[in-house]
């Protein structure tokens, strides 16, 4: 007990320096996969019948390979099959080649949710719309962006509590993430070796985080439930 | 979508023609960009932190001052050990400098400096039970916790003992300490500072050594970079550095005399 408190300011250190990195990476995953999520969901409901086979087939891919294969290729292909490093060796090509795996395949996975959420309204208010005189684009922001928005809150959150998790896969490519420096102290950092408690205790920050995800998401599922 | 097309094939052509112009040349493609960006891992005495955060240790010092000799910055980076091979083939790294054992393995994947530093694989067994097992032919019948494809693992096969691979040292230390195996293999450098009085596994002890084996830094295959290290090893071996920067981390003894 005495050796693990000499140990708590050292470990707690590291800790919150790792855990900063996720969230970091959470939240760049966030602001860059929630818009280009759309963006393809839009594209597979294109009129445009090679547009949207495209970006079934990159949906496809990316849903059905592991993302801890993808995140290996996007950060070491450029530099083995292309001879062309161009992420780099430091910390920061590390952080953005994660960031781009993570916002690619989280895209994906929001994409899919969009689609069902906007192919949940009714045909109905498309024709409605229409009979008003509206045009495609008034019927959709005006009319089904909102219900869509509330229809995709509770799968969106489910996707959102997975990345909190998931950004640990990036220790894969040396992203120093919170699990990596708790497992630090396994292996031996800091005059600290053989520490198994540090790895266990990151649990707790996750636990923590994903505690504030869920009131908040609650929230604000809570505020768009003005409908019924 | 014709705009989006060629707009793509020739992102794919000005890639294509970056990689054609890829130097012969390791030094020059190292001094050209004025870093040499160096693999480590935690891995005390020879490449760790400071309570200033800083890397330092035997290799970390001696790698910022080789990177002094050819005139570049040197970046000290942490990689996952599994894919040093794969990081110095995509060219994130340019060396692996982390008291690497020369194995077979290592030296088919990757161009080896000459060798700067002796090491060992140690038995480590609980501090109890050490005394009666006091020779090779003692140990028969127990279950060794070895890291996969490390230098311990190969030592005890070949004896033909049984053993659990685990995916690092560390773990092995785990396994013996939760009494899941009975005994583990690693680094003689390591042992020394993980096992034993005041460490965080003061019920185990090191005992003997199996084998006896040796330090060295991994290039790319071909680099000519393997040269440059080697002259700048005999140049500060003669001259006492080495020597020097030796005392610093306690490592002295091990130090193999360079010419």
């Amino acid at each position: 007990m005495e050796l693990i408190m000499k140990q708590m300011p050292i470990v707690f250190n590291a800790l919150n320096v790792g855990f900063l990195h996720t969230l970091q990476l959470f939240f760049i995953t966030l602001i860059g996969a929630l818009p280009l999520g759309l963006l393809i969901a839009l594209g597979t409901m294109s009129r445009f019948k090679l547009l949207s086979l495209f970006n079934r087939i990159v949906i496809w891919i990316v849903r059905g390979s592991p993302l801890m294969i993808q995140l290996l290729i996007i950060y070491y292909f450029p530099g083995l099959v292309l001879h062309n490093p161009i992420w780099g060796g430091g910390e920061t090509g590390r952080f953005w080649a994660a960031s781009v795996a993570f916002i690619i395949n989280y895209a994906c996975y929001f994409a899919e949710i969009y689609r069902g959420g906007i192919q949940s309204i009714p045909n109905g208010q498309t024709e409605a719309g229409l009979v008003l005189g509206m045009t495609h684009r008034q019927i959709f922001f005006h009319v089904k962006l909102l219900q869509m928005i509330k229809a995709i809150v509770p799968p969106i959150s489910n996707e959102i509590i997975t990345l909190v998790k998931d950004t640990s896969l990036s220790r894969i490519i040396a992203l120093q993430e919170i699990i990596w420096a708790g497992q630090s102290f396994l292996k031996g950092s800091q005059g600290i070796s053989g520490a198994v408690w540090p790895l266990f205790f990151t649990a707790i920050y996750y636990l923590v985080w994903n505690g504030i995800m869920t009131v908040a998401l609650g929230r604000l599922e809570k505020r768009l439930s003005y409908f019924k | 979508m014709k705009k989006l097309l060629s707009l793509l094939l020739a992102a794919a052509m000005l890639l294509t023609l970056t990689a054609a112009f890829a130097e012969d040349s390791d030094l020059a493609y190292v001094q050209g960009k004025g870093k040499l960006v160096v693999g480590i891992t935690d891995f005390a005495p020879m490449d760790y932190k400071n309570e200033a955060g800083e890397w330092i240790g035997f290799d970390a010092d001696m790698a910022k001052a080789f990177g002094a000799s050819i005139g570049v910055e040197v970046e000290l980076i942490e990689i996952d050990w599994d894919n040093k091979v794969l990081e110095l083939n995509g060219k994130t790294i340019d060396c692996v400098w982390n008291g690497m054992t020369l194995t077979d393995e290592v030296k088919s994947a990757m161009s080896c400096s000459n060798a700067y530093a002796n090491n060992a694989q140690v038995v480590i067994l609980p501090a109890d039970k050490a005394a009666s097992y006091a020779d090779v032919p003692a140990l028969s019948g127990l279950t060794f916790a070895v890291e996969a494809g490390s230098a311990g693992e190969a030592e005890v096969k070949a004896l033909g003992y049984a053993t659990t691979a685990v995916s690092t040292q560390a773990d092995t230390l785990m396994e013996v300490a939760a009494g899941t195996s009975d005994a583990a293999v690693i680094d003689a450098l390591m042992a020394a500072a993980m096992v034993g009085e005041g460490t965080g596994y003061a019920g185990l002890t090191y005992t003997f050594s199996l084998n006896s084996e040796e330090y060295g830094v991994g290039f790319r295959t071909g680099s000519d970079l393997v040269d440059a290290l080697n002259a700048f090893l005999a140049a500060s071996y003669a001259d006492g550095t080495m020597q020097a920067i030796a005392e610093t981390y306690g490592v002295q003894a091990a130090i193999i005399p360079q010419a």
